[in-house]
């Protein structure tokens, strides 16, 4: 039974040398499918990274005021580095602030005078990780620094912050929705198309049936061709996909974008393949019935 | 193994066929003539289930035509051997591969349908022809596959629709020594023709002949054929 299966299945894909031209078009069409919905989703899958490698990350510069007391400020200081999604902290005492300052102005100039008396305020630099399951976390240890006794000022960036937590919240909302949506574009083309390059063989079909072959015997060969044609073009398309992110990688990784493009998670390519597969499948099998 | 009761069939508003009635019994020859358009191919499809029954009964090898669907009309066409009016066999595929194919679908295995196969080529007198694609065989060639096809199967009931339409007199002949050997040995044969000289090449044969769908002479009601049990 399985021998006969797979028998039938390997006749199905050998079969479709009989009609190549409609077949080869339905590849050609299946291939440029896939290859637009992979560039589609390499494009998404790109963005979503260099987002989340640079926006998943807040920072917050602290200033308490210059009278502080030390010892209470570094007590501060010790406790911030517990808070959850801290990712580390860089502090400044007084003397420490200036001696950078002094650093990054010109060298030659003299400010040990002020030592001891710096006019600088004590500073620390929190980086925070956002999770995209905790996309309020900002506000949140915004609100908390704040409330840190003898905190002057807390700064970050607002535009960075709201631009994390907006890609964040969109790319829940709408990314799958869209993704869905592509796919059933994508799906219907390639469906058709199979469909239609499926009906070269519908005389066959015709044949079997009138000499007595059971609706499983027509079925199976032309579902494995189809499937054949599925999987043959979405490998293809993916492999234009993987030479076009080797020819564009680098392109923008230069200073200041370091933008590297990444080829598609493996997960993605094959549920890609996959789905694709199973289109041929199905839209042969439409069109046996 | 048929019982037709006032069958009729209409493509839209032609009759094709209009209350047929005839039983044919195992082992009887029958030729259907009548002109063309006279309804011949659509009686023979009605037969082997490639139109629906819309009015009257049919029986076929014990299946009821009205009452017909799914695997039934695979199960069906399996007792049938069928040669078609326009051939119906592959133009990719070789003669071997369409003959092979009614026995493919039945399940059988390949030593047993590469013998059987042979063997019929060989008395269709196309084993020269085996392996080349059909679409670069003659009209008579191409017949000959079709025959071929519906005989290897040894099937209970043959139904010819201008099997000799293509080929000349003497592969005439021996086409109908093809068919009466069948016959010889108990299968039931229903062959609808305009040549006249073939009718002359069996005479125990029935004749239903049609006119306009509606049947004008059964011979069997005037003078019964011998040794014919219905
Ligand atoms: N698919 C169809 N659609 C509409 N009318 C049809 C169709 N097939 C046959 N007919 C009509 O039905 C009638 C009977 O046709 P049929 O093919 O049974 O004739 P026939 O006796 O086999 O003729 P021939 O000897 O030329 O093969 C004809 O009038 C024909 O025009
Ligand atoms: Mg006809």
């Amino acid at each position: 039974m399985i021998g006969i299966a797979l028998r039938l299945a390997l006749r199905g894909v050998r079969d479709l040398a009989e009609h190549p031209w409609p077949h080869t078009f339905a590849c050609i069409a299946v291939t440029l499918a896939a290859f637009l919905a992979g560039l589609f989703l390499l494009f998404l899958t790109n963005l979503d990274r260099e987002l989340h490698a640079r926006h998943g990350q807040v920072q917050f510069q602290v200033y308490w005021q210059p009278a502080a007391e030390l010892a209470g400020v570094q007590n501060a200081w010790q406790e911030l580095r517990s808070w959850p999604g801290v990712e580390s902290v860089r502090t400044y005492t007084p003397d420490e602030a200036l001696h950078e300052l002094t650093a990054s102005l010109d060298p030659e100039a003299e400010l040990g005078w002020l030592k001891g008396k710096s006019p600088l305020p004590a500073t620390a630099l929190v980086s925070l990780a956002v999770p995209d399951n905790d996309p309020d976390r900002p506000k949140i240890v915004y609100e908390r620094l704040k409330a840190l006794p003898d905190v002057a000022e807390v700064h970050y960036n607002p535009a960075q912050m709201d631009m994390a937590r907006s890609w964040l919240a969109a790319s829940q909302r709408f990314l799958w929705p869209l993704i869905g949506l592509l796919g059933l574009v994508a799906g219907l083309i390639v469906g058709n198309t199979i469909k239609l390059s499926q009906v070269s063989r519908l005389d066959e079909v015709d044949i079997l049936r009138l000499v007595g072959a059971r609706q499983w015997y027509i079925e199976l060969p032309m579902l494995a061709g189809g499937a054949a044609q599925g999987l043959a073009g979405s490998i293809l398309g993916l492999g234009l996909l993987k030479l076009f992110q080797l020819g564009v990688a680098n392109l923008l990784n230069v200073p200041p974008l370091f933008l590297s493009i990444e080829f598609l998670p493996w997960i993605y390519a094959l549920g890609l393949a996959a789905s694709l597969t199973l289109v041929g499948l199905l839209s042969s099998w439409v069109a046996v019935r | 193994m048929v019982r037709l009761t006032r069958l009729s069939y209409n493509f839209g508003s032609v009759w094709a066929l209009k209350d047929v009635t005839f039983n044919l019994g195992k082992g009887e020859f029958l030729f259907l003539t009548g002109p063309s358009g006279a309804g011949k191919t659509t009686l023979l499809k009605l037969l082997y289930a490639a139109l629906p029954m819309s009015r009257g009964a049919a029986e076929v090898c014990g299946f009821d035509l009205a009452r017909l669907h799914g695997r039934h009309v695979s199960l069906l066409r399996r007792q049938i051997g069928v040669v078609f009016q326009d051939f119906k066999i592959l133009p990719k595929k070789t003669a071997f591969d369409n003959v092979a194919l009614a026995l493919e679908v039945r399940g059988m295995a390949k030593s047993l349908i590469e013998r059987r196969v042979r063997a019929v080529l060989r008395v269709l007198k196309i084993e020269d022809k085996s392996y080349v694609p059909c679409e670069r065989l003659s009209g008579g060639e191409q017949q000959r596959v079709a025959i071929a096809r519906s005989v290897v199967v040894n099937p209970s009931l043959i139904l010819a629709d201008e099997p000799t339409g293509n080929l000349d007199p003497g592969l005439s002949r021996r086409l109908m020594d093809v068919f009466k050997q069948f016959h010889a040995y108990g299968t039931t044969i229903v062959m609808a023709t305009h040549n006249m000289d073939m009718l002359a090449m069996v005479p125990s044969a029935r004749i239903i002949h049609l006119e306009g769908g509606r049947i004008t002479l059964d011979s069997s009601e005037q003078q019964p054929p011998e040794g014919v049990h219905r």
